[in-house]
């Protein structure tokens, strides 16, 4: 019942590779936008110990909002489309990227950072050459937990009209065509699980290059 | 950042009335001292004497509260830290190789922040390298994880020395490594220490350690200095009781025409036996897996010799075995008097002997162990 001839259908009709690139996308500039941010949200409280846990429970409260209700709370900043799409997706993702990069960065075994400084690194040098490559395995960590939180959102982005999979999910939701659901219900869902993993290896592998733990 | 050399030798290293507090206590106590240069100034004492204290205060990794520090009269209150640190070599028990970067990187750190070119950082590595008997080409692009903790200890040197400092700071170096090691890296650091000036302050509780390597001897107590002189003197004038009994040989060797052999060896281990038909290269894997410095060739149940980690690197023909580069070592049976093995041991310069029950190892002795020992 479930043959390739109708996958293929589904797959034409509903144009659904356009949607797939549509897709991958919005979500790879959310990612991006959200390590840029992340990262160096992480770095500045590190840096500035007094406005860590202001700023690291400013975030967790913005991680509390339903991601429907941000995304539509976006709809007057951003305009309907990618827009508030990606800005959700990139508010949702500074928390896990930027607490664990502050996470990482403090918790440098001392003997290292005693060590640098010791043999005449400068701060900014200790946290480039020694703190930050240190901190890497754990930085992935939190990309990776990004990743899977803008996917979940990028897929509701059909919602407002942002297009991508979430609009052929949507389409089908509103038509009430099953093959289409399961089509791209499944497809979303595999691709979340393809990047998760790839991102998983990433993070092993920096993790017998950098990890010490 | 390029800094500029602080000083080309190292004339004298003076503390003037230093007191660092500790909460309420005294970590050091209106310490005089002066270090002269080109010499080895071993600081040693209890723990909780100031001795790390007054060591990490000379590159100002800790502040003193009172007093200054001066090196060529220059007050290191007025120098850049950064600057400070970067002309003073510095080696710490725990040694803390940067687990990301290779060996090369770890001892070229330094050299490339100050953006001295791809090259010359790459000649420097190789030379400090071969200079503490790593061979280049072997470790260069190894981890630090990938070595044993001897090997570790020596990449932990040839950093100190990458921006050729004229004065070293060592933090119990040897502290962690086990007798056999420790003799063995000792010789070799006596190596840095020969070369012209050099100024070496180095932290120790180990007497054995102080009195074969040092000048002069430090000993602190309590945050003070209690007496500071050339070992003779400290053995033959000592200036309290505690010195005495820092020092004090006396003891030692009163028990020493009674003791037997097996009182004071160590025990042998399998890990310590290689077969004679390995390859030296091979040998070099199988020594630093199991973190050994030395080991004994056996061909079955005969004992044909010892070799050296050191050696083996050194031999760059891949063919050869182990039968034709084991050196010969002396070996004892258990009930032989220490006395009568010490005194083989010191005509023949070797400081390791076997102990062999009939035809089996039982077990290894260390003449510096024994020394320990019999206090």
């Amino acid at each position: 019942m479930f043959s390739i001839q109708i996958i293929a259908d589904v797959w034409e009709r509903n144009l659904m590779t356009m949607r797939t690139i549509e897709h991958l996308h919005m979500f790879s500039i959310a990612l991006i936008l959200s390590i840029i941010i992340g990262v160096s949200v992480g770095i500045f409280i590190y840096m500035k110990p007094k406005t860590a846990n202001p700023v690291l429970n400013f975030l967790n409260i913005v991680e509390t909002i339903p991601d429907l209700a941000l995304i539509v709370l976006l709809l007057p900043i951003v305009k309907l489309g990618a827009g508030p799409t990606i800005a959700a997706c990139v508010l949702y993702s500074i928390l896990p990227i930027a607490r664990n990069t502050y996470t990482g960065l403090k918790n440098v075994d001392e003997q290292y950072t005693y060590v640098a400084q010791a043999i005449g690194l400068s701060p900014k040098e200790a946290l480039l050459k020694v703190r930050i490559p240190m901190s890497l395995p754990l930085i992935a960590g939190g990309i990776r937990i990004a990743l899977v939180f803008c996917m979940g959102v990028v897929t509701l982005g059909g919602l407002v009209a942002a297009g991508g999979l979430g609009t052929v999910l949507q389409n089908g939701i509103q038509l009430y065509q099953k093959d289409a659901i399961l089509v791209a219900g499944l497809w979303t869902g595999l691709l979340a699980v393809l990047l998760d993993a790839f991102a998983g290896l990433i993070e092993k592998k920096l993790h017998e290059r950098y990890g010490t733990w | 950042m390029q800094t500029q050399r602080l000083f080309d030798r190292i004339d004298s290293i003076q503390f003037r009335g230093i007191t660092k507090k500790y909460g309420e206590g005294f970590a050091v106590k209106d310490l005089d001292l002066e270090i002269i240069g080109g010499e080895l100034l071993i600081l040693i004492g209890p723990s909780g004497s100031g001795k790390t204290t007054t060591l990490r205060m000379i590159n100002r990794m800790i502040e003193q509260d009172e007093g200054s520090v001066t090196i060529n009269e220059i007050d290191t209150k007025n120098v850049d830290p950064v600057r400070l640190r970067r002309n003073i070599g510095y080696v710490i028990q725990n040694i803390g190789l940067f687990p990301h970067m290779t060996i090369g990187e770890n001892i070229g750190l330094v050299p490339k922040l100050e953006k001295q070119s791809k090259n010359d950082i790459e000649e420097r590595v190789k030379t400090l390298l071969e200079f503490v008997s790593l061979p280049p080409e072997m470790f260069m692009n190894r981890y630090p994880k990938q070595l044993s903790g001897g090997q570790q200890q020596r990449v932990g040197l040839a950093r100190a020395m990458a921006m050729d400092p004229p004065l070293f700071l060592m933090d119990e170096p040897f502290g962690a490594l086990d007798p056999i090691l420790r003799k063995q890296l000792q010789k070799e650091f006596l190596k840095i220490k020969n070369e012209i000036n050099r100024t070496i302050v180095f932290v120790t509780h180990d007497i054995e350690e102080a009195l074969v390597l040092g000048d002069r001897i430090a000993i602190m107590d309590q945050g003070k200095l209690v007496q500071v002189g050339p070992p003779e003197e400290l053995i033959f004038n000592p200036e309290n009781e505690l010195v005495a009994d820092i020092v004090d040989n006396q003891r030692k060797f009163k028990h020493m025409d009674t003791l037997k052999v097996k009182d004071l060896m160590s025990p042998f281990e399998e890990k310590y036996i290689l077969d004679l038909k390995t390859q030296a290269c091979d040998a070099v894997d199988e020594m630093t897996n199991r973190d050994l410095e030395t080991a004994f060739v056996f061909d079955g149940d005969e004992l044909l010799g010892q070799v050296e980690i050191v050696d083996l690197m050194k031999c760059r023909d891949r063919e050869e075995k182990l039968s034709e580069l084991a050196k010969p070592i002396k070996s004892f049976q258990p009930t032989d008097s220490v006395a009568f093995a010490l005194s083989e041991m010191k005509n023949s310069g070797k400081y390791l002997a076997i102990v062999m029950n009939s035809k089996k190892p039982v077990g290894i002795l260390v003449s510096d162990e024994v020394l320990l020992k019999l206090i």
